[in-house]
Parts: C-alpha cells; structure tokens; sequence
C-alpha cells in the first residue's frame, strides 16, 4: 500500500503535465470540432453545430486530396527512410577510417531546426541561384523549377526529408544492432547460412521491436510535417504539395474557421492512430500465431 | 519484447496486467484494445455513412449499427 502511494506521487508530476499539456487540449479541439466558430467572421461566437464540420470535410476535396497525398509522402519518405538508415547502420558497424568524424557529420542534420532546413533547401532549389538547378542543368540539361513542376516538387519534399531524418533512424538502429548477441550469427555461419538468409531470419526479428518503434515516431512526424515544406514550396505548386498540416494552417490561420480546422485535426490524428494501429497488427498478429502454434 | 506481467513480476505494488484474450480480431487483446478499436470503427463507420449514405438513409441508424459493432468487438473481439 505504502509503495503504491510513493509510486503515485512520483509518477504525479508527469500526469500533471501530461494532463495540462497533452489531454485537456486534446479535449479542448474535440470541444472546439463539434461548433462553428470564426472569431473574425460574421457572427465570432462559438456556435454548436453537431457534426456538421465532420460532415463538410467528407465532402471537402481539397481536405481529401491533401490526407490522399499526405500519406504519398509519408510512404516514400519513412520506407527510404528505413531502407537507408538500416544500410548506414550496418556500415557504421564496420571498422573503416574516419568512421567516428563520418558518424559525427551524418548525425548533424538532426540538430538543425526544420524552418532552417526548408529555408536552406529553398535556396539549393531556387532556378537560376541554387546549386542543384545549376548543376541539374548543366551535368543532365535537366530544368529544374519546383514552382512549375508538382512532381519535381514532391520528390524534393520527400529528398529533404528524408536528408534531415535518416540519420534518428541510424542512430536507433544502430543502437538496436549493437546490442544484439553475437551467438545466433556464429552459429547461423556455422551452419552455413548466406547473408540473406542471417537477414532474413535473424537479425530482421530481432531488431523488429526497434524498427516497429522507428516507424511509428517517423510515421506520427511525416503526418504532420508543416514547416520545413512550407518554407520549400509553400505547398505548391498549385496544392501539389500541401500536405494535410499546411492545409489545416490555411484553414485555421488565414481563414480563421477555427471549429472547422479542430475537426480536421481530430480526423488527423484519428488517421496516425488507425494507421499506427494497423502496422502494430500487421507486425505483431503473425508473431503471436507462430508462439501459438508452437 | 516480453509481456508486460513478465517485465513487472518482481516490482513491489504492480497490480496484475489486464487479462488478454484471442477473439475475431487477428491479435490478443485486453478490454481497453477491444473498446479502442470499437471507437475507430465506430468513428469510421460515421464518417462513411456522412458521406455515402445519409442522403438515403438517416444517420440515428448509423450510430445503433455502430454502437452495436462497438459493443461486439468489446464482448467477442
């Protein structure tokens, strides 16, 4: 008894915050989706009216166009994500020179700030100033104009992601690799097992909690990403690139339709947690057979 | 990972971890993951109706549908 009190007090702290910072905002969108309000419209007063914004956001194409190609986005950049993190991983554990100062430089993207990121992508993207454009042209005879062309657009939004977060995934699955036993694979080459297959049947299951866990945090940020894509292409061109966050700062800022962007928000983060849940399954319902079976 | 009432066997004043169960959905799950995935279909099941359905028929039919799936899934899931 005397333990649980302790154990309470201790964790009250936290709750505190969590419950201020985390659950009653939360509780305080749910409020706001459920009315019509825009305090700088004709009538500013927060107004109940059921579910009628949940109902106009079915309806609202450029709200489905921006989940639809949202979750475009997420796709490329979290799996090259995890495809390159877990290929920098595996070089990271082998000796070569200059390992430690290559480790040190790969790892520096992650502390820099995702408006400075956009905003030095702008630049290296920018025709007739920026490198890229420059070099595209000059080494391909490629012209490259990310405020002419949505695809070129796209691709970069996901290239700039994917250069500001691979190296959190290196990092993690590093960590998840340097902790594994060397037994297994000892004993898997003994038996004459070939790469693929020490892969495919050791080291994938054995760092599957880490990658799950990578998954779900890249998985929640590239859902609601706004800055750094707001600085490179300002979600254009056109709406090409205006992800699900960019569209839900036009609505509530611009706009000021504040109970119509909180119910966006809620169906956004409703999104992320059917999305995470599904990959959760996915990755543990076949586990969970297999210890049946067994 | 191990289950959570293995990782807290020796930790004094940790009550026993919800009781889990297999059912229709593909995973074990405890009572709060059956009510958990009862609420996302439910909210999935409002928002499909709003945007396919109701113009035919109205939305009161949609929450008794949905909250006798929710209810299944919480009883059977």
């Amino acid at each position: 008894m005397r333990s649980n009190t302790v154990g309470w007090l201790m964790l009250a702290p936290t709750i505190a915050i969590l419950g201020i910072f985390g659950i009653l905002p939360f509780i305080y969108v749910l409020y706001v989706a459920f009315h019509q309000w825009n305090p700088f419209g004709a009538n500013p007063d927060m107004v109940y009216n059921g579910a009628n914004n949940f109902r106009r956001l079915v309806f609202d194409g450029e709200f489905l166009f921006s989940i639809g190609v949202t979750i475009k986005f997420a796709f490329f950049a979290v799996l090259s994500e995890i495809a390159l993190g877990y290929l920098l991983a595996q070089l990271f554990m082998r000796e070569f020179p200059g390992r430690g100062l290559f480790r040190t430089i790969h790892t520096l993207p992650l502390i820099v700030a995702p408006i400075v990121v956009g905003s030095v992508w702008r630049l290296m993207t920018t025709p007739s100033i920026g490198i890229i454009p420059y070099f595209l042209k000059s080494w391909f005879g490629y012209d490259l104009n990310i405020g002419r062309d949505a695809g070129a657009a796209f691709t970069l939004t996901v290239l700039m992601d994917i250069w500001h977060w691979t190296p959190l995934v290196t990092l993690t699955l590093l960590a998840a690799l340097l902790s594994l036993p060397k037994e297994p694979f000892e004993q898997a080459q003994i038996d004459g097992a070939n790469r693929w297959q020490i892969f495919w049947h050791i080291t994938l299951p054995m760092i599957r909690p880490a990658i799950l866990a990578t998954v779900f945090i890249r998985l929640m940020d590239a859902l609601r990403t706004v800055d750094e894509v707001w600085m490179l292409t300002s979600g254009g061109p056109g709406a090409a690139t205006r992800y699900v966050g960019l569209h839900i700062w036009k609505i509530v800022f611009p706009k000021t339709d504040y109970g119509y962007g909180a119910a966006i928000s809620v169906i956004v983060l409703y999104l992320t947690l059917v999305m995470c849940w599904l990959l959760y399954v996915a990755l543990v319902a076949p586990r969970q057979k297999k210890q049946e079976a067994e | 990972m191990e289950h959570r009432s293995d990782l807290d066997e020796d930790v004094p004043g940790t009550g026993p971890a919800p009781q889990e169960r297999r059912g229709f959905l593909p995973i074990r799950t405890n009572w709060f993951d059956r009510l958990f995935v009862g609420i996302y279909l439910f909210v999935a099941l409002e928002l499909f109706w709003m945007r396919f359905l109701e113009q035919s028929i109205p939305l009161t039919v949609c929450h008794v549908l949905a909250i006798a799936l929710t209810a299944l899934i919480v009883w059977r899931g």
